[in-house]
């Protein structure tokens, strides 16, 4: 299956916001869509998704495709337990008996069974997201967009929920797309990272990142550095 | 958290204990029954007023209108509500009548409602006036406010319209309310009793207040105040079970 956006531009009134954005994303692969803050990057993903109408291009392969999501916020319903904050976005699509042992399994895979009823409200902000990424994975769906989704967590939660997230796609296979400005997200998490450039937002240079995924910190540093580089320049 | 309620609670007391040696420095003071009455002689008529045989029909019908009368307001309020949220037609047709309700004073509709209607309505009535406005106000905010991001996670996700009114509006509507519930409560008991008062039906607490100020029979009005406060926190602990009958508690 292929997925990808093609020539699409969008403008609010007379300021243009998306400049002719044409990405491929590969299947299985997670793509990071990077950029400084308020680029449009959100934009794109809302595109993507169809929560925005785009002005013109073609959206290629997500028309019939369900997709999970993860969002900057974890948006867990707060009078509902872990375990129905799950199931609210299975139902009808998995069969109510699979439903409570699909989510005891992947909980127990996690390490979180003993959450299984906790409320919103008795969760940190971190338990929150890893619980908004899991309801992501166990959600029968090809696709996973996130937005921005470790941008409101620590440094020490940042790196559980990342574990989290790379424990979960090892196990369930999905095409994912992360929109970041975090540029160690994107080299930790990007099989190819496609680097935005700012007003308007054009695709400025895509890297092929899956090479240097599994390799040292000091390569990883040094990429850091040449993308650093990119972003720099294109302020 | 447990210190916190047990400081409130030995707040609460201190305050009951508080009002209570008010009365009785007053009561010796004035030393006259009809102005402030003693303890004692409230005491002697609250015990009259129990032992009269139609002392559980009077509470009981009071009781009654109460809770039918906000039961009413309930069910139209969470109806026009939500009316008034998917439809700027009722929208704008209920502002008027909000605008009068709140504008217009009680005692003036009262009087009209009287006229009006049978004595046995006018107390339901007086308290709609009052509750109504408030619940109506609580569902259409609680339907205009909802977090719009679990709107769009639930759409996104693709969860069907059903699931998102029965999982999310509903259950948000009860919460707001369930938080109002029991002042709205306890000021429709206080407005249905003033209604009594006024439309004196035959088994009521507002008739019987009336009597007793006519008999200038103060102990038997003070008795009767004991009462309704014993009934207001008989509502009070009816809220409670049902808040935790909901689970309310248990995320809030």
């Amino acid at each position: 299956m292929k997925y990808g956006v093609k020539n699409i531009n969008k403008s609010y009134k007379d300021l243009k916001i998306l400049d002719n954005i044409s990405i491929d994303f590969e299947e299985y692969k997670t793509t990071c869509i990077l950029g400084e803050s308020g680029v449009g990057k959100t934009t794109l993903l809302n595109i993507i998704a169809g929560i925005t109408d785009k002005d013109t291009g073609d959206i290629i392969g997500f028309g019939d495709e369900v997709s999970s999501f993860v969002f900057q916020e974890d948006r867990l319903i707060e009078w509902k337990n872990v375990k129905d904050n799950i199931s609210f976005v299975l139902q009808k699509k998995i069969k109510k008996i699979e439903i409570e042992n699909l989510i005891d399994k992947y909980l127990k895979l996690v390490n979180l069974e003993e959450y299984k009823y906790f409320y919103p409200k008795d969760l940190s902000g971190g338990m929150r997201q890893r619980i908004s990424i899991l309801r992501a994975f166990i959600y029968p769906s090809r696709i996973l967009i996130m937005d921005e989704p470790f941008k409101s967590l620590d440094i020490n939660n940042k790196q559980i929920v990342i574990e989290l997230f790379k424990k979960l796609k090892t196990v369930e296979k999905k095409t994912c797309i992360l929109v970041t400005h975090d540029v160690e997200e994107a080299i930790t998490l990007g099989d190819k990272i496609v680097i935005l450039s700012n007003k308007p937002t054009r695709v400025n240079v895509i890297i092929d990142n899956s090479s240097i995924l599994d390799e040292n910190d000091e390569n990883k540093s040094k990429l850091k550095k040449v993308i650093e580089g990119k972003m720099i320049r294109n302020i | 958290m447990k210190s916190y309620i047990l400081k409130n609670r030995k707040l609460s007391i201190i305050s009951k204990i508080y009002l209570i040696i008010i009365w009785i420095l007053l009561s010796q003071t004035i030393n006259n029954d009809v102005i402030v009455p003693s303890i004692k002689s409230t005491f002697i008529s609250m015990i009259e007023l129990i032992k009269d045989p139609g002392f559980l029909n009077i509470i009981s019908s009071t009781i009654l209108r109460t809770l039918l009368g906000f039961l009413i307001s309930l069910f139209l309020a969470i109806i026009l509500g939500i009316l008034s949220s998917i439809s700027k037609i009722v929208h704008n047709l209920m502002q008027p009548i909000l605008k009068f309700l709140n504008s217009v004073p009680t005692i003036a509709i009262i009087v009209l409602a009287l006229i009006w209607l049978n004595n046995e309505i006018v107390p339901i009535f007086v308290g709609f006036l009052m509750v109504f406005p408030v619940l109506y106000e609580t569902v259409l905010q609680s339907i205009l406010n909802i977090d719009k991001n679990i709107i769009q996670m639930a759409y996104l996700y693709r969860v069907n319209k059903i699931e998102i009114i029965k999982n999310i509006y509903i259950p948000n509507i009860f919460y707001n309310l369930s938080t109002i519930f029991n002042s709205a409560l306890g000021i429709n008991l206080k407005m249905v009793i003033a209604g009594e008062v006024l439309a004196q039906p035959k088994y009521s607490i507002g008739s019987k207040i009336q009597l007793e100020r006519m008999y200038l029979n103060t102990s038997g009005v003070f008795a009767w105040i004991i009462i309704i406060l014993f009934i207001s926190a008989m509502f009070d602990y009816m809220v409670k079970a049902l808040r935790y009958l909901f689970g309310i508690n248990k995320w809030k």
